[in-house]
């Protein structure tokens, strides 16, 4: 029982791992191939006990190839695997699990319907089980784990934070000594995330090794005892965190300096320009509440807020996505004319464009190409539709926008779904910018796209200001928000509680606002 | 990615992907092609009376009404719908149609009758999943149910027989043109225009992408609910079509069809060509060759004289297996899959 483990031990970590002690873990020249082609190829990685290791590299450069190696998800081609000195091989995740390996992935992997108990106990399961101990037992280790989590809620009632404690305490009760984390702050508050880099600590102190993926390199600045970083599937250099600067991280990943974009930011003129769109007392039931704003032709407006603060919502609700409350719901205006859509066509035709935070649910047709995905975007709008398609007209719009937004060209046979996530996001943009919108909002514009792309993106935002358009950018990342917009806004509980002018916005003050 | 950095996880996937066209894995499509012209081959070599141009002529003319009704049902399946009640359609519109017929309606009006029939059952089951968003699994199944039950109730016969002396209408079921049988004619016409309205159209492209993915069509302001009305139209109208080509061939429309198993084989001849069930792939190639790999089959069955139950067996494991290519052609959690994570 996971708990009787726990207790033993709590001995506090002897520090920094030292290069003398026997690595829990190790991988000599490890390689993987898939169709002939190397995922990853003679990759050397260790694991001390009780450090913290992450894993830095963009996207395809075998981070998660390596991981799902340790797991026993995939089996190296070649190369040695050492657990605890002994070479090993597991055939199955079934096997790394009994030896003490976890994966925590990105996509959760717990049952919705089942409790949070039964979600721990999920593979361990003895033949009868009363509830009432089985309850007992997981709220024992929920709390020794510091979680308040109740383990008879279905997980499909829970939060994303309180899904992921639930796959951590189920990783410590199959008595997990090495846990992966992939991507595991991606979808946490600024708040849940410092709680998780405690629970962190903890999981060290406790002699537990951590593997750690992430895209935002701060966190693995923060975090880690040692970073490695891969490229295109080579291991390209392993170091105590102490050594790096996010700037050296980002050189060693992408091989070669990233040009800052220094954007341009206008002198803000003190009489303003055309107000476009006007946000008044909107309300959809419990998620946004009496929502106000403007937003003027020729800047960008950065929402910044918690998950749940009705950001997105909002947005979906001007493109009518989302239905607004019919009763009391408030009013949009689109240059002074009250507008209430009740399909997303109606804005598209009015020039509302909105691209989605989530490109692989609803952002793009992975089953076509580069060029028919830019194409589509023309098709779906009166201007752009015609009966019969034309090849000429779909090569010359995805021709401009390929070049516009630097899309690699090489790719443009391939189908979306086989592009790098940097790619397919500017795919996206490509498929909405095609329909000529007069009001861009972008919800997450950077999620999951890697750090040699963001300038690409970053610099087109600004780009659609200065062409004249309208554009809010919704994001979780602060400096983002304050590197691209004009004006801030922060959403709290569904309603919008601050507004900054960029020059005075910092950090502290945006996540003061969004958490008070 | 960058363009200056092409990551080795894309050219990874592009490469391995060609390689896989080339080599390894070709389409479902070239694979039951290639399966059916084998069986052509052997039936031909060793069946007696097999390769005859009559015989051919005939298998092809076998296939021809399964191969309209597949064209509707292929539609509607790469938009990521169903239509059970295709055969439905089919048989009740023609047998009220033939019902007024006998009493004194002419041709041309018992023709259009049927057509209107159809038309309004197709806007009916799309409406209903459109606008009501009910399933349209259930919705046209009882949609088969309720056509069954109504043409019954106009027309009380299990057989309702074609009016006689009526060659014009008997034409596209018996008649021949240049020597070749018209329902072939008829399945090889709309063949081609489904092939033109679904690649060359821009109606065509968004069947195609909301069978991909219905809210990303949806964002993407592509009128997701008049298209579902008018895809469940044309499947009414190519169920018209089809029951053209029967009364012509059989001189009667037979009310018992719709409670049997064929509106079965016509998602079958859809399915083995690799039109998935998940929507947004395959072709009318698909059904043509799905249709063709069938007619195949049964024809060589005829001569070979197996009985019905061993041919209902061999269906069924051909259904079974086309299924299984699906899963090994497009494997749902290969890593190449994941990796523009």
């Amino acid at each position: 029982m996971s708990h009787g483990v726990m207790q033993a031990a709590r001995e506090p970590n002897p520090g920094a791992p030292s290069a003398s002690r026997e690595p829990v873990l190790r991988i000599r020249s490890g390689s993987k191939i898939y169709g002939g082609v190397h995922a990853i190829e003679g990759v050397d990685f260790d694991l001390h006990p009780g450090e913290v290791h992450a894993l830095v590299g963009e996207n395809g450069a075998g981070k998660s190839t390596l991981c799902k190696a340790i797991a026993g998800a995939i089996q190296l081609t070649s190369g040695e695997f050492l657990l605890d000195g002994k070479p090993t091989r597991f055939e199955q995740p079934r096997d790394a699990l009994n030896a003490g390996i976890c994966m925590v992935y990105q996509e959760t992997s717990l049952v919705p319907t089942m409790t949070a108990a039964q979600n721990i106990e999920l593979g361990n399961e003895k033949l009868l089980t009363r509830f009432r101990t089985l309850n007992i037992q997981a709220q024992q280790l929920l709390q020794s784990l510091n979680f308040h989590v109740d383990p008879a809620t279905p997980v499909a009632l829970l939060g994303t934070a309180k899904k992921q404690m639930v796959e951590i305490a189920r990783a410590i009760y199959h008595k997990a000594r090495i846990i992966i984390f992939d991507e595991p702050t991606a979808s946490l508050t600024p708040e849940e995330i410092v709680h998780f880099f405690h629970l962190v600590r903890d999981l060290r102190s406790r002699g537990v090794s951590i593997v750690y993926i992430s895209h935002a390199l701060e966190e693995s600045l923060q975090i880690a005892d040692r970073i490695t970083v891969l490229r295109d599937g080579k291991l390209v250099i392993t170091a105590p965190a102490r050594e790096f600067t996010r700037e050296a991280l980002v050189q060693h990943m992408v091989g070669r300096d990233v040009a800052q974009v220094a954007y341009r930011k206008p002198e803000r003129s003190h009489q303003r320009r055309e107000k476009v769109l006007t946000v008044e007392n909107v309300t959809m039931g419990m998620t946004v509440k009496n929502m106000s704003f403007s937003v003027y032709a020729g800047e960008v407006v950065g929402i910044a807020g918690l998950i749940g603060s009705g950001r997105t919502e909002i947005a979906k609700i001007i493109y009518g996505a989302l239905k607004r409350n019919l009763v009391n719901g408030g009013t949009i205006r689109l240059r002074g004319k009250p507008i209430r859509y009740r399909v997303p066509r109606q804005a598209i035709d009015d020039g509302i464009a909105y691209i989605t935070e989530d490109r692989k649910a609803n952002g793009f047709f992975e089953t076509m190409v580069v060029d028919d995905n830019v194409y589509i975007g023309s098709l779906a709008t009166r201007r752009g539709w015609s009966f019969l398609l034309s090849r000429a007209r779909r090569s010359k719009l995805a021709s401009y926008w390929v070049e516009r937004l630097k899309i690699s060209a090489l790719q443009r046979k391939a189908k979306i779904i086989e592009l790098s996530g940097g790619n397919q996001q500017k795919v996206v943009l490509a498929k909405t910018l095609v329909q000529d919108p007069s009001i861009v909002i972008f919800d997450e514009p950077t999620r999951g796209v890697d750090v040699g792309t963001i300038p690409h993106i970053h610099g087109e935002i600004r780009r659609l200001a200065d062409e004249g358009k309208a554009v809010v950018v919704i994001s979780s990342y602060l400096p983002e928000v304050l590197a691209v917009s004009d004006r801030i806004l922060v959403a709290r509980t569904g309603r919008i509680v601050a507004e900054f002018d960029a020059a005075d916005a910092t950090q502290d003050k945006i996540l003061y606002a969004a958490v008070h | 990615m960058s363009v200056q950095s092409p990551s080795r996880g894309v050219a990874a996937t592009a490469a391995s992907s060609r390689f896989g066209a080339a080599l390894g894995k070709p389409s479902q499509e070239q694979i039951v092609l290639l399966i059916t012209i084998s069986l052509l081959v052997v039936f031909g070599l060793t069946l007696n009376g097999f390769a005859s141009v009559s015989n051919l002529l005939n298998l092809l003319r076998s296939i021809s009404i399964l191969g309209v009704l597949g064209l509707g049902m292929g539609l509607i399946v790469i938009s990521r719908g169903i239509d059970l009640s295709e055969v439905a359609i089919m048989a009740g519109s023609w047998a009220i149609a033939l019902i007024y017929m006998q009493n004194g309606m002419s041709v041309g009006a018992g023709v259009l009758l049927a057509l209107g029939i159809a038309v309004l059952i197709g806007i009916v089951n799309g409406v209903m999943v459109a606008f009501v968003e009910a399933p349209a699994l259930f919705v046209t199944l009882a949609a088969g149910f309720v056509i069954y039950g109504l043409a019954f109730w106009i027309a009380p016969a299990w057989v309702v027989y074609a009016p006689k002396d009526l060659p014009s209408l008997m034409y596209f079921g018996a008649g021949r043109l240049f020597g070749i049988p018209v329902p072939i004619l008829v399945f090889a016409v709309a063949a081609i225009a489904m092939h033109f309205f679904l690649s060359r159209t821009s109606i065509g492209r968004f069947i195609y992408a909301q069978g991909d993915n219905p809210e990303a069509a949806r964002l993407t302001g592509i009128p997701l609910r008049p298209l579902i009305v008018l895809e469940h139209v044309l499947v009414a109208l190519l169920a018209w079509i089809a029951g053209l080509v029967w009364i012509g061939t059989t001189g009667s429309m037979q009310m018992a069809i719709t409670q049997g198993t064929m509106i079965f084989d016509v998602v079958l001849v859809v399915v083995i060509g690799g039109i998935s069930l998940v929507g947004g792939r395959g072709s009318v190639f698909s059904v043509v060759v799905g249709c063709v790999l069938i007619g195949t089959l049964l024809n060589a069955f005829t001569i070979m004289d197996v009985n019905s139950e061993v041919q209902n067996i061999i269906k069924g494991v051909v259904l079974l297996v086309s299924i299984v290519l699906d899963n090994w052609l497009h494997p749902r959690d290969e890593e190449t899959a994941r990796q523009g994570d």
